[in-house]
């Protein structure tokens, strides 16, 4: 096992195979900074690319890190003193609406006119900009921060059982059931395994891909502020009722008791043939420690119906910088960023196991390594993926969505009654803040 | 005199009550204040807007609150009952036991010294489903394995045995310090009549252990009204909304959704229902002092 200096020279090595410095115009002796993060199975990787960044420009970085819901937390008592503790937040999907709406993040270019992202940076779904006056996320409005993980679910399945059964990766819905069905002999093996659990952002999460997959959503037009909801549409019926019947037919007895831990686990003690998870779990996969499966898991973009594309939903991170914080630490900050976001910077990011936010290291031949075969599913489906609220009050429409996906997975209460009644919920919400919104018809 | 004998109270019991206020009343008022409000951020400013009491009116239709308030009852009533039970058992065999005594005690109260994460995390993994301890033993007895903490028919009875196992040393310290300090003379008394065994227990024990038993449940209760952690850690209040109660609740309104007015006046509703189970409990205790 690599000791954490080899790590580091490795990565260090590894940056400078690309005939260039490491660091660009890191050099400047900068503030301390403070960043706020969530321990995820990517901040390892985060850590590393952070001590790289340290050991080249002799800045100092300090990691608080803290589990998910504790994140938010944290964020929210700092972002709304007089005077922040956390210089760069590390924002969920989830929430860095909450933080752009509320004023609590300064873009970045107002810290720093030059500062510009990288024409190679994905700006998933857009949500890196932001207009306060027409609160919409396009890019005609500031550049409020800074993507660190672009996380999206991916199709992770068993190369080896597709090899001996002479099948190739399934592009559809129909083929992912076709394929699971076939592999399916429980309890020794699940054709799947789906993370049906009530969580923070779990079930929901999982489902997205099957909803907009198949050409459904919960509202009608964000970027245009229609949010009228339209989860209960024929389409979202199709997609609970395929959700639900590959569970029963093919999926794990208690899909409505699973979260993400569980699905790792099934996956790496080789008892599924099949998971859609989040891209950060990868690396533990071919982990001789913990996988029983090394090398023989490969990675495929999230099926779709006939005729459309794959849509993952985005579960990113996205780091913006504290409104309430003294300038030379936001400047601190906004270097920090300017150096993250260089393809040096992205490279080291993949070497330490995590998933680069720039488009440069899809191209180089990394990409083509066997260790890094996840690669060529996210640049595949990264322009796809879909960002599902862009709204500050998401914090209140996930539970909705957590609760009532969650009885209609565990046979509470019927598919129809819960999108109907999931919608009305949503709904209600859109209302009270006063967003252009309305319902369809109830499903039957 | 008697005018300085007042001040002299007061100088006395000022700083003391001035205390109870800052660190009791205080907060208790902000958390008023808010829950007749709505909270919102611009500007990386608050602003709070009257609600009146539209707050504590959307609170009966609310189906997290409902499903809580049930679970709660569920919850308190059966993890205290066992509680209570188990620690009283334990507790009158330590009481006769005459070697060893410290050593039971200690094992006994293993359970409550144990953090309540590392409880979480030995309790999740006792009761995985694929894993789990409870359903390889299961599986040996040829029963078939259950998802115990996924399953809507066994979550929340699951939960509320872990509970058991965490609590029930705190019943059993309490009811044991009871039984240690009754007088002896009525045991002596009962013996020369030739009193049985549970003659003692029923007219001597009981009677005689009926305020630390009814303090001790009244400790419990509201402890138990106020689980979180072990819903948190087990079942996220999950599946569905079979193991949601009250103080999950109100984390996931106040915290989770951010809505602090709304949040506030859930929190009010439950510091008053908690109130008014400990006033009944207590009132319960006191009625046979008062009929005396």
């Amino acid at each position: 096992m690599a000791t954490r200096r080899q790590t580091l020279a490795g990565m260090a090595a590894a940056s400078l195979t690309l005939g260039r410095p490491i660091v660009g115009s890191a050099q400047a002796k900068m503030a301390p900074i403070t960043v706020v993060i969530n321990q995820s199975p990517w901040f390892d990787s985060f850590r590393k690319t952070v001590e790289l960044y340290e050991k080249e420009s002799g800045n100092k970085v300090e990691l608080d890190v803290n589990p998910f819901a504790g994140s938010l937390e944290k964020q929210r008592n700092s972002v709304r003193a007089k005077q922040g503790q956390y210089d760069l937040l590390i924002m969920n999907s989830g929430w860095f609406a909450e933080m752009y709406f509320g004023g609590f993040v300064e873009a970045l270019s107002d810290i720093d006119p030059g500062f510009k992202l990288d024409k190679d940076i994905f700006t998933l779904g857009d949500t890196v900009f932001f207009d306060p006056v027409k609160k919409t996320m396009a890019p005609g409005g500031k550049l409020m921060s800074m993507p660190i993980s672009p996380l999206i679910p991916v199709l992770y399945y068993r190369g080896d059982l597709y090899k001996e059964a002479g099948l190739a990766a399934p592009q559809t819905f129909a083929e992912l059931e076709a394929n699971a069905k076939k592999f399916h002999k429980p309890p020794k093996m699940y054709g799947i395994v789906q993370r049906g659990a009530r969580g923070p952002a779990t079930v929901s999460f999982d489902f997205y891909p099957y909803l907009y997959g198949m050409g459904g959503s919960i509202f009608k037009n964000q970027a245009a502020g229609d949010y009228t909801v339209t989860l209960n549409s024929e389409q979202g019926r199709a997609a609970l009722d395929y959700y639900i019947r590959l569970a029963r037919e093919a999926g794990h007895p208690k899909t409505a008791a699973m979260d993400q831990a569980d699905l790792i686990q099934n996956m790496v003690t080789g008892k599924t043939a099949h998971v859609m998870m989040v891209i950060a779990a990868w690396s533990q996969m071919d982990d001789p420690q913990k996988s029983a499966v090394v090398d023989k898991v490969e990675f495929a973009p999230t099926p779709h119906g006939p005729n459309l594309p794959t849509a993952p939903g985005l579960g990113h991170w996205l780091g913006g910088v504290a409104r309430n914080v003294p300038d030379d630490r936001k400047r601190a900050t906004v270097e920090f960023l300017r150096w993250y976001q260089t393809k040096a910077a992205q490279m080291a990011t993949a070497q330490a196991g995590g998933i680069p936010v720039s488009a440069a290291p899809y191209r180089e031949p990394i990409a083509q390594e066997r260790r890094f075969r996840w690669m060529k599913a996210i640049a595949e489906s990264l322009p796809h993926a879909v960002s599902t609220m862009n709204f500050p009050e998401a914090g209140e429409v996930i539970p909705i969505l957590e609760l009532g996906l969650n009885q209609a997975i565990a046979g509470e209460i019927a598919p129809v009654a819960s999108l109907n009644s999931m919608a009305e919920q949503i709904h209600a919400v859109m209302a009270k803040y006063n967003y252009n919104t309305g319902t369809l018809p109830k499903l039957n | 005199m008697k005018q300085a004998g007042a001040l002299s109270r007061w100088a006395t019991f000022g700083p003391a009550l001035f205390v109870m206020l800052a660190l009791g009343a205080l907060p208790l008022a902000n958390l008023v204040y808010t829950s007749f409000h709505t909270v919102t951020w611009s500007g990386g400013q608050a602003t709070f807007s009257w609600a009146g009491l539209a707050h504590y009116r959307a609170l009966p239709a609310d189906p997290l609150l409902r499903a809580g308030f049930f679970n709660t009852i569920v919850f308190a009533v059966f993890a205290v009952g066992g509680q209570m039970l188990l620690g009283f058992t334990l507790a009158l065999l330590c009481s006769r036991v005459r070697r060893g005594r410290v050593l039971y005690r200690a094992l006994f109260i293993l359970p409550i010294l144990i953090p309540g994460i590392v409880i979480g995390a030995i309790w999740k993994l006792m009761l995985n489903f694929d894993f789990g301890l409870i359903n390889q033993i299961t599986d040996l007895a040829g029963i078939e394995a259950r998802n115990w903490l996924g399953d809507k028919e066994t979550a929340l009875a699951s939960v509320i045995a872990v509970d058991i196992w965490h609590w029930t040393p705190f019943c059993f310290l309490l009811l044991l310090a009871g039984l240690e300090s009754l007088p002896q003379d009525p045991y002596e008394a009962a013996k020369i009549d030739g009193a049985s065994w549970w003659q003692e227990l029923r007219y001597i024990t009981l009677p005689l252990m009926a305020p630390a038993i009814m303090v001790t449940f009244a400790f419990r209760l509201v402890i138990a009204f106020k689980v979180f952690d072990e819903i948190y850690l087990l079942t996220g209040g999950g599946p569905g909304t079979a193991t949601e109660v009250l103080s999950f609740t109100l984390y996931q309104r106040f915290f989770t959704e951010d809505r602090a007015g709304y949040g506030s006046a859930m929190a009010i509703a439950i510091i008053f229902l908690c109130s008014l189970l400990l006033v009944a409990a207590l009132s319960v205790r006191r009625r046979p002092e008062t009929a005396a």
